[in-house]
């Protein structure tokens, strides 16, 4: 069999058990009973299964060791300490690890490599023909691997150990299931003489699982029915069959390569700005206003869709820090427990995959740091195991992310003392607000000149979170309260529009220049002529006109000296941009914005810097329009 | 008034067993046959409340009598009885339209919960 379609669909479910895995994990850890066991060895035994149809011994070889070790915990054979889990999670690493370089290894993630590798059919196969058809087989092809059901009702089915011929039981339940309700797969497919008794049934959405579990009880001899949630591949109906009578083949959920979703938002920023540059042209009460105008809502609308594709619940961040949580809790001999909340919040997936980074390091500072040793806590008057709070919530058109401990809080002392000796502050400051202290950890390398015990980490990384915050339009706030704790609030825009984009410098300020006007970037280095009293570059053979951005713009006070120049083009003609400096290429966030009356008509919008700061994009085409046509 | 059985096996000593465990349940034995062919067409003269079916039995199956007489009456209730190592075939038989199964050697206890949960 030909695997190499189903690869990302693989990859992709088994990285969801992983995560089921390193959960349960920990909740066998905390003492969580017997559930965290089972759904810690369903998901081996899920993955071992996979692996085996994938053809991955050495993945399944590894599901199959942690599914034996749980298998032994569940009958109570193996007990649980604090050593067997590390084990365990150590197994899950390595699964984790076999999964991806196996799967990775064998064939491209993305699954094209094997498709483009198959002849085209050129031909419809036997059977096929309408059009219908030959849709099913495009599906079949190139996207029923990659589709994704949605949620459907599952049913985990013990049947009791003392019953004769489990095989027949089972076939009975199913008999007795298919009266009410449709069965959409069964896992084992058949049951035989090895079957053990323990099965699993998926179900069509919708269906009412206290009918199913009346009918599966109905058919007796059953121990245990637990119910989960499955996502459930869809085949698409077989060809021939047509669609009309099988309305649920409809697909209502595709899995697409992220890649492809991040140019549609990169064209979706490049169209915004090209608005803009329209919206300049067009004179009040003509034809191209109206479109224009047409087009502006339309874009909004293209803007939200993209963004709504593109929202994913925090939860894909959050669930990795349980383990980061307990693994830092224990190396450093703390107590902690990480509650999180507001899991189901979404934001752009370009923003969730930002804060990842940035919530670990403050996570991570606030086990190591922030919350006190238990004996410390005791003699506190606290309760010795520390709680780590990590919440989502919206807050109108934003997403505010809190990081909360109830630790011992921020020296204010030791962080004034040390600006003091650093010289940040006023010699005559006694008192820091804590804005003050947040800019103060926030600089590189604040804490870690020196080991002092309880800052040497609060600072580590605490620079590059909060930028890496404030690049993607996020803004950081920190309170501290000695020895009750500290909560760092991450306020986090929706949306991001992506653009690549070029940073300068004129006049003194940052602007940015949206990369797809730009046709090349050249040394000032005395190749500007005059012509017809205007000045000119010569740029082999060629003869632009060269505009300098800080005259253009009326800066105040006028321009240093330039050393470079941008080389515009579109629409009309080309232009070379002089600026003083080139800052470099990046990925902005462009808002476009309605400037206010009189703003002059180059600017396509306001992005962020990474610094927080704010910038102007500029709109080199603006700059042709006046300068371009000599 | 009991409800009606016809009990089909080809060993005389089989009858007479699930029958007494029947009997004492308050069931009341209708009929008997010894192969396939008999049980269907006792089946359509008797319309019992309740079958039991061996598995292996000359002339037709149990199997193929299932087949035939849920044709015939898709709400026949059908308890097939069969030995350990015919697990295979008691899957079949139920695809094929039996309610439910009771193991040999015969536990009245068992023979009575599957006749409960067939009728019920």
């Amino acid at each position: 069999m030909d695997t190499s379609r189903y690869v990302e669909l693989f990859l992709s479910e088994s990285r969801e058990h992983l995560r089921v895995l390193a959960r349960s994990l920990l909740g066998i850890e905390a003492g969580g009973g017997r559930e965290p066991v089972e759904e810690a060895f369903r998901a081996a035994h899920t993955l071992k299964g996979m692996a085996a149809a994938m053809g991955y011994a050495a993945v399944a070889g590894e599901a199959h060791a942690l599914e034996d070790r749980l298998d032994a915990i569940r009958s109570g054979t193996l007990g649980v300490d604090a050593e067997l889990v590390d084990e365990l999670l150590a197994a899950s690493d390595r699964l984790h690890a076999a999964l991806e370089s196996t799967a990775t290894g064998d064939a491209d993630p993305h699954g094209t490599e094997g498709r483009e590798a198959e002849p085209a059919p050129t031909t419809p196969p036997p059977g096929a023909g309408t059009t219908s058809d030959d849709l099913g087989d495009l599906l079949d092809d190139d996207a029923l691997a990659a589709l994704d059901g949605e949620p459907t009702p599952a049913a985990r089915i013990l049947i009791a150990p003392s019953a004769p011929l489990k095989a027949a039981r089972a076939a009975i339940i199913c008999r007795a299931i298919e009266k009410v309700a449709a069965i959409a797969s069964c896992e084992p497919e058949a049951f035989d003489d090895a079957f053990d008794g323990n099965f699993r049934l998926v179900f069509e959405a919708g269906e009412d699982v206290a009918v199913i579990e009346a009918a599966i009880r109905g058919a007796g001899e059953v121990q245990a029915i637990t119910w989960e949630t499955a996502r459930r591949v869809r085949r698409a109906a077989p060809a021939g069959r047509a669609s009309a009578t099988e309305p649920r083949a409809v697909v209502r959920r595709v899995r697409v390569d992220q890649t492809h979703l991040d140019s549609i938002a990169e064209a979706v920023g490049e169209l915004g700005i090209l608005r803009g540059e329209l919206s300049s042209l067009a004179t009040s009460d003509t034809p191209v206003e109206r479109v224009s105008e047409e087009m502006g809502r339309l874009l909004d609308d293209l803007e939200h869709a993209i963004l709504g594709v593109r929202m994913i619940p925090v939860r894909e961040v959050f669930e990795r820090f349980p383990r980061v949580v307990r693994d830092a809790a224990r190396a450093s001999g703390k107590d902690v427990r990480l509650v999180l909340e507001g899991s189901d919040i979404t934001l752009d997936r370009a923003i969730l995959e930002e804060i990842g980074d940035p919530l670990l390091h403050l996570l991570r500072n606030a086990v190591d740091h922030g919350i006190e040793a238990p004996e410390e806590r005791r003699a506190a008057g606290k309760p010795p195991q520390g709680t780590l709070l990590l919440r989502a919530a919206r807050e109108r058109a934003a997403v505010v992310v809190d990081v909360e401990d109830d630790g011992r809080g921020i020296s204010r002392a030791e962080v004034l003392a040390r600006a003091r000796r650093e010289g940040l502050v006023d010699p005559g400051t006694d008192e820091l607000r804590d804005d003050e202290m947040l800019r103060l950890l926030a600089r590189p390398g604040f804490t870690t000149r020196e080991a002092v015990s309880e800052l040497s980490g609060r600072g580590v990384g605490m620079d590059v979170a909060v930028s890496r915050v404030r690049g993607i339009g996020g803004t950081v706030a920190l309170s501290s309260r000695p020895g009750s704790g500290t909560r760092l609030r991450l306020r986090l825009p929706l949306s991001l529009a992506l653009a690549p984009s070029l940073r300068v410098q004129a006049g003194g300020e940052d602007y940015v220049i949206p990369l797809n006007h730009v046709e090349e970037v050249v040394e000032l280095d005395g190749a500007v002529a005059r012509q017809r009293g205007r000045e000119v570059l010569r740029l082999r053979g060629d003869v632009v006109p060269l505009v300098r951005l800080a005259e253009a713009l009326a800066c105040p006070g006028g321009g240093g000296r330039e050393t470079a120049a941008v080389i515009a083009g579109g629409g009309g003609g080309r232009a070379a941009i002089a600026v003083e400096r080139l800052v470099g290429r990046e990925q902005m966030v462009v808002k476009r914005f309605d400037g206010p009356a009189g703003t002059l008509p180059c600017f396509a919008g306001v992005t962020l810097l990474g610094d927080g700061r704010p910038a102007l994009v500029l709109d080199p085409t603006s700059v042709l329009g006046r300068e371009g046509k000599g | 008034m009991g409800k009606t059985v016809l009990i089909c096996d080809d060993a005389l000593f089989m009858r007479t067993m699930l029958g007494n465990i029947l009997k004492q349940a308050g069931f009341e034995v209708v009929g008997e046959a010894e192969n396939g062919v008999e049980a269907v067409d006792r089946y359509r003269e008797l319309r019992p409340d309740l079958v039991t079916m061996d598995i292996v039995m000359p002339d037709k199956g149990g199997i193929d009598a299932v087949r035939d007489i849920v044709q015939g009456d898709p709400d026949a209730k059908i308890l097939m009885c069969s030995a350990m190592g015919q697990q295979g075939l008691v899957v079949e038989a139920i695809q094929a339209g039996a309610k439910d199964f009771v193991v040999k050697p015969f536990q009245p206890s068992r023979v009575l919960e599957a006749v409960q949960r067939v009728l019920g």
